[in-house]
């Protein structure tokens, strides 16, 4: 018994085990996912994140532990985010041919996606805290990660936030497109990266190849616009407000 | 290994993304900085290397694994966030349809006119 219990100790030390138990999470979760037929309203990401708690639950690993370990995939996060800058530079010829609808569509959209979900949460009483974590909910996951540390907001309610809004948009891209007779994949692609991140534009490329590009295109500028600007406009919104109660 | 220097690249590039972040105290991540440096960068080269591509593509593949370490804190702050997820719910879901409405409308508009090449 006491050598069981020195053996558990033993491998928790390592943060190898913790990134065992994310491959195995991983590949188990994106297995289930082609066996239930890739279902769009369960994101293989979900069906992974529920199998990796589950194990953390049964072996009784902490997760603040389990998050040390992890650390040395999660490193990862800033070079694959950097490797963003490869399709982004692949997709210049169509913001070249587009610029027009891009410059007008682009900031709006990509700003009222944040004010309107920030809008309803404080109108609804949440505090501060979950409004930093919701107001990256349309950016794409590694981007959305850095801007939420920006403004001191939760990276595990932010991943809560980008699952749901991935699914919800989704659905209301089908659902509104056919209702405003919306044919052109184009625009439904932009619609499905801007406000469905990577979720989103995963089910962009189910649709079409140009549906799928023109999310990619919906997802980086989306990306790019909030990071640049979001952060900023947090800091200078919070000055004003501390300049008005003092 | 091509995928080598391709590595180093990306790695050489967040590097200089920090330090860039880290001087003029931008509120950016260094990561979002080292992206658009390194677009900028091929547009000036005009064209991927190999070895980056070799580099980035498997790193973009694997995004959905890296950030699932934080997914799957969401489960840990249930009890946390009680009484607020009506709020957050409403938000994300609410917020979404404006949002797509929104998105939809606008391009549906500007969009006229620019008609597919093929």
């Amino acid at each position: 018994m006491h050598q069981i219990e020195s053996l558990r100790d033993t491998l928790l030390a390592t943060p190898l085990f913790a990134v065992a138990l994310t491959l195995a999470a991983y590949l188990l979760g994106m297995g289930i996912f082609r066996h239930l037929g890739q279902p769009t309203w369960l994101p293989a990401i979900l069906i992974a994140a529920l199998l990796l708690a589950a194990l953390l639950a049964l072996s009784g690993i902490p997760y603040p532990e389990y998050r040390e370990g992890a650390t040395w995939l999660t490193i990862l996060l800033g070079p694959a985010t950097v490797a963003l800058g490869m399709p982004l530079y692949q997709q210049l010829p169509r913001i070249r041919e587009l610029w027009r609808p891009l410059v007008v569509s682009l900031p709006l959209a990509a700003s009222l996606a944040i004010l309107y979900a920030l809008g309803i949460a404080w109108l609804m009483g949440a505090s501060q805290p979950i409004l930093a974590s919701l107001a990256a909910k349309s950016v794409t996951a590694p981007i959305a990660i850095g801007i939420t540390q920006q403004l001191g907001g939760s990276i595990a309610l932010l991943m809560g936030g980008l699952l749901v809004t991935g699914v919800a948009a989704i659905a209301f891209v089908s659902l509104l497109a056919r209702w405003m007779k919306i044919k052109d994949e184009r625009i439904i692609g932009f619609a499905l990266g801007l406000n469905g991140h990577a979720i989103g534009t995963v089910r962009a490329f189910e649709i079409s190849p140009t549906a799928g590009a023109f999310a990619s295109l919906g997802m980086s500028l989306t990306g790019i616009f909030t990071a640049l600007l979001l952060p900023l406009a947090w800091r200078l919104v919070g000055a004003i407000g501390m300049s008005v109660t003092s | 290994m091509p995928a080598v220097g391709g590595f180093l690249w990306l790695v050489g590039f967040w590097l200089v993304g920090e330090t860039v972040v880290t001087l003029t105290g931008l509120p950016v991540s260094a990561g979002v900085v080292g992206m658009l440096l390194l677009s900028a960068t091929l547009m000036v080269r005009g064209g991927v290397p190999e070895s980056l591509a070799a580099a980035a593509q498997p790193l973009i593949a694997l995004l959905a694994m890296l950030i699932m370490p934080g997914v799957v804190g969401v489960f840990f702050i249930l009890d946390e966030m009680a009484g607020y997820w009506m709020a957050i719910l409403s938000a994300l879901i609410v917020g979404t349809l404006l949002s797509v409405a929104t998105t939809l409308w606008l391009m549906q508009r500007l969009m006229q006119g620019y008609h597919a090449p093929d």
